[in-house]
């Protein structure tokens, strides 16, 4: 496996350096980077290109600045119409307040954790992982229930009412097959269904999905 | 700043009644009066005044005058001017070859002694031309020609006055009962001395009942024509384009004439016009047009030499004669200018700007008239400057007052929508839920203990909100219940926490739900203002509540905000037991009305297959 880049933004120092160590443990081969600001979060995404980014709410716009919220959010805003792709894991005491981008969230193709501060280093790793893996997470606190999207919707029923795979259910809704699957991701979070050592996904998307009465 | 001033012209004409309503009853008033010759007498004062203060043309050289002035009439102690003193002017001038001499003295009745010599003169000298007075008013005695002269040698000096009493027009032919035609004095002279410069005067080509002074046609004065109601066509009249200057004429007396002061070179091949010049013979015509000490005053023979100018001018050097547009071209110059006030009045607010347009208006309006003046057309300045200022300037203020009022109707409005928006969609609800757990025998005490005190703060909270509101109007906040969002960020986002918070409320119906399909894209702001913002998230917060407590049994809600088939909206649909009147009330009204400011559409209707559907769309831009 070729080396893989990280880049962590968070103005405290201390959880920087906690964040990185434990990251650097984990994963031996990857390349650390971090930022403190919005501002330099940006250009490092930009040089860089970095394979998945840990990301605090909470920051500063530039150096000397007033941590705040608002600047968080209006980066990851940024950050999500800039790179669709980019695998992100958000690291926050303020979950909450990202129900206000909730509908970006649901249009980021790539991979997005959440993780609140509170839970342990092991947790996190594990979140870094997921993301890593194009797995989207969102506590429950943040949804309303079994939320969809129709294309979704459609996707469960291709697979699960007339068998479809991946490539023709791209097909039927005329999308990329990449974005099918992460239709999947955004499935399977909805649902609750995460990755698990030794289950098949798919199975568990589908009997969930029949719990919940959304495929006949 | 040119989409405002797009904006004010919209709401112009679509409120008419206030804008073009006034305006056009003013054009109208104006219209009116004119064409029954209300505005004749100002028309003709500010015509006198134009035509009198154009650049001077200069002595017209081909005409002399011999006034036989105050003095002259002492000297000769006697009145009326006795028959052989004319006869001796005419002999004397016609040593000096002039082109025609004009007698501008009535000699119906010989006025002793001398008269035959002038009967002599008068048989035997062809460029003699005597005069006589034809068309007898009620009042007014008809005065012969002089009995020797033959009928080509005479021209009648009727003149005819206006209204007023001032002489404006010139007659050149006239008609008596039988369909003889006669020609005026300056019409006789006139011809005689273009005949001999050998120019023609020949019928009209475009009018075939004028006639043409060389290239020069003359316009006909008739009926409804520049600034005159109404003119009868009593033979062929026209405009005088009085010649401008201090001195038009060469003047000379009867005594400069004998005393030998009068230069042959005045003389040949001139038109000489005799007449009298005394303030005590009162022959004299009211003029304003002309510059000169005593400008209401001129003699009759003066006018003559006027209307003899413009004659021979226009044959000789093709000066024009006075024009006129054709009626319907001035009144729609009229028309136009009370719109250009119209639109002054409504469009422009800042009092400088407002003033300044007005000024431009006028000066244009006033500068258009002289300028045609100067190159020979009247034009309506009278009539468009009252319909131009009574809009510009009158109905302004009434503008500005119905504005005003409807500012502050409309913020008044808009606070009471805010106050009972806010009560309806909080403490209202609230109220509805407890009185139908209340039917239902759910009721335990502590929970209306705690529904109460809930309903309590929730009224509070609308206080303090409208508060808030009411002393920092620009704040651009949505409030809600428990919501306080910010305006300020993207529309879509703040619906979407409109969305989780009223679903999180403890309405019935949200319980069955089982899947919720939603989206919330972008939406064009550009056009929105804050208060439709608020108006919008209302709207959502609204349908939602609907949802929640009259769609029994739901199981799916779908909740769509963005583009849809190229307009964008938001859209609230649920598959439970519904029925629109139950949902009617008040907040359809609010609905309806916002998608009336926002010109688009709210519908709500009842879904083939169960379910209700309840949207609100406008135009909007991806």
């Amino acid at each position: 496996m070729s080396k893989f880049r990280i880049l962590v933004i968070d103005d405290h120092a201390m959880v920087l350096g906690g964040t990185t160590t434990a990251l650097k443990t984990h994963y031996s081969d990857a390349e650390l980077h971090t930022a403190q600001t919005a501002q330099q979060g940006l250009e490092q995404i930009k040089v860089l290109n970095p394979d998945v980014i840990v990301i605090d709410l909470s920051m500063p716009e530039k150096t000397g600045d007033i941590a705040k919220v608002d600047h968080g959010i209006q980066l990851l805003r940024q950050i999500m119409t800039d790179y669709p792709n980019l695998n992100i894991v958000v690291q926050s005491a303020h979950v909450k307040s990202l129900v206000r981008i909730k509908s970006a969230i649901a249009g980021h193709e790539g991979g997005f954790t959440i993780a609140d501060k509170g839970l342990s280093m092991q947790e996190m790793l594990t979140k870094v992982d997921w993301a890593m893996q194009g797995v989207v997470f969102t506590p429950k606190e943040m949804r309303n229930g079994i939320e969809m999207k129709a294309e979704w919707l459609d996707v469960l029923r291709l697979a699960f009412e007339e068998g479809l795979q991946d490539k023709g259910i791209a097909e039927r809704i005329n999308v990329a097959e990449r974005t099918v699957r992460h239709y999947w991701s955004k499935i399977q979070d909805v649902l609750d269904v995460y990755p698990d050592e030794g289950k098949n996904i798919r199975i568990q998307t589908e009997k969930r999905a029949r719990e919940e009465g959304l495929i006949d | 700043m040119y989409n405002q001033l797009r904006q004010r012209l919209r709401r112009g004409i679509e409120r008419w009644e206030i804008s073009l309503l006034p305006g056009g009853m003013t054009i109208a008033l104006v219209v009116f009066l004119r064409w029954f010759g209300g505005l004749q007498g100002l028309e003709w004062m500010v015509f006198d005044r134009f035509l009198r203060s154009r650049p001077p043309e200069g002595m017209d050289r081909r005409i002399l005058i011999v006034g036989i002035n105050e003095q002259d009439i002492q000297q000769l102690g006697t009145y009326p001017v006795p028959d052989r003193e004319l006869a001796a002017v005419i002999r004397q001038l016609q040593q000096w070859k002039p082109a025609v001499i004009g007698l501008d003295v009535f000699r119906d009745q010989p006025v002793p002694i001398g008269a035959t010599e002038l009967n002599q003169v008068f048989k035997t000298q062809k460029n003699v031309i005597g005069i006589e007075k034809r068309l007898g008013m009620a009042d007014a005695v008809v005065v012969n020609a002089p009995i020797a002269l033959p009928r080509e040698q005479v021209g009648f000096v009727d003149a005819a006055l206006d209204g007023d009493g001032a002489l404006r027009r010139s007659l050149l032919f006239t008609e008596d009962a039988q369909g003889v035609v006669y020609p005026s004095l300056s019409m006789v002279l006139a011809e005689s001395y273009l005949n001999q410069k050998g120019i023609e005067i020949q019928p009209g080509i475009r009018d075939l009942d004028s006639m043409r002074f060389g290239s020069v046609e003359l316009p006909r004065i008739h009926g409804r024509m520049g600034g005159y109601s109404h003119l009868d066509a009593n033979g062929l009249v026209s405009l005088i384009n009085f010649r401008s200057g201090h001195r038009p004429f060469r003047v000379v007396s009867l005594r400069d004439l004998k005393s030998g002061k009068v230069s042959p070179d005045w003389v040949r091949d001139a038109v000489v016009l005799v007449g009298i010049m005394s303030p005590a013979v009162r022959d004299y015509v009211n003029s304003q047009a002309i510059e000169s000490e005593n400008p209401a005053l001129i003699y009759g023979v003066e006018a003559q030499a006027h209307a003899v100018s413009q004659l021979i001018s226009a044959g000789e050097n093709g000066r024009s004669f006075i024009q006129v547009w054709a009626w319907p071209w001035e009144y729609l110059w009229i028309v136009s200018w009370g719109g250009v006030g119209i639109v002054l009045g409504w469009v422009v607010r800042s009092p400088w700007k407002w003033l300044l347009g007005l000024g431009i208006g006028v000066g244009m309006i006033v500068g258009a008239g002289y300028g045609m003046i100067v190159v020979a057309w009247w034009i309506p300045v009278v009539p468009t400057l009252g319909v131009f200022l009574i809009n510009g300037a009158g109905l302004t203020a009434f503008y500005r007052y119905d504005q005003g009022l409807r500012s502050r109707l409309q913020e008044r409005q808009s606070i009471i929508d805010e106050t009972f928006n806010a009560i309806h969609n909080g403490p209202l609800q609230s109220l509805a839920m407890l009185r139908r757990s209340s039917k239902d025998d759910r009721l335990t005490r502590e929970s209306l203990l705690e529904q109460l005190e809930g309903l309590d703060q929730s009224i509070r909270n609308i206080y303090e909100a409208m508060m808030r509101e009411a002393l920092n109007p620009e704040a651009s906040v949505y409030t809600s219940d428990r919501l306080r969002l910010n305006l300020g960020e993207p529309l879509h986002e703040v619906l979407q926490q409109v969305y989780g918070d009223v679903l999180e409320r403890e309405l019935p119906c949200f319980s069955s739900i089982k899947v919720k399909v939603v989206n919330f894209e972008v939406l064009d702001e550009k056009l929105l203002t804050v208060e439709l913002k608020r108006g919008i998230c209302r709207f959502l917060e609204e349908a939602l509540c609907n949802v929640g407590k009259h769609a029994i049994g739901v199981t799916r809600l779908e909740v769509r905000c963005g583009q849809m088939e190229g307009r964008q909206g938001v859209c609230v649909v649920d598959n439970g037991q519904g029925v629109l009147t139950e949902r009617e009330g008040m907040g359809t009204q609010q609905a309806r009305r916002l998608a009336k400011r926002l010109r688009g559409r709210f519908e709500r209707s009842v879904r083939a297959s169960k379910g209700v559907s309840c949207e609100l769309s406008w135009k909007g831009r991806r």
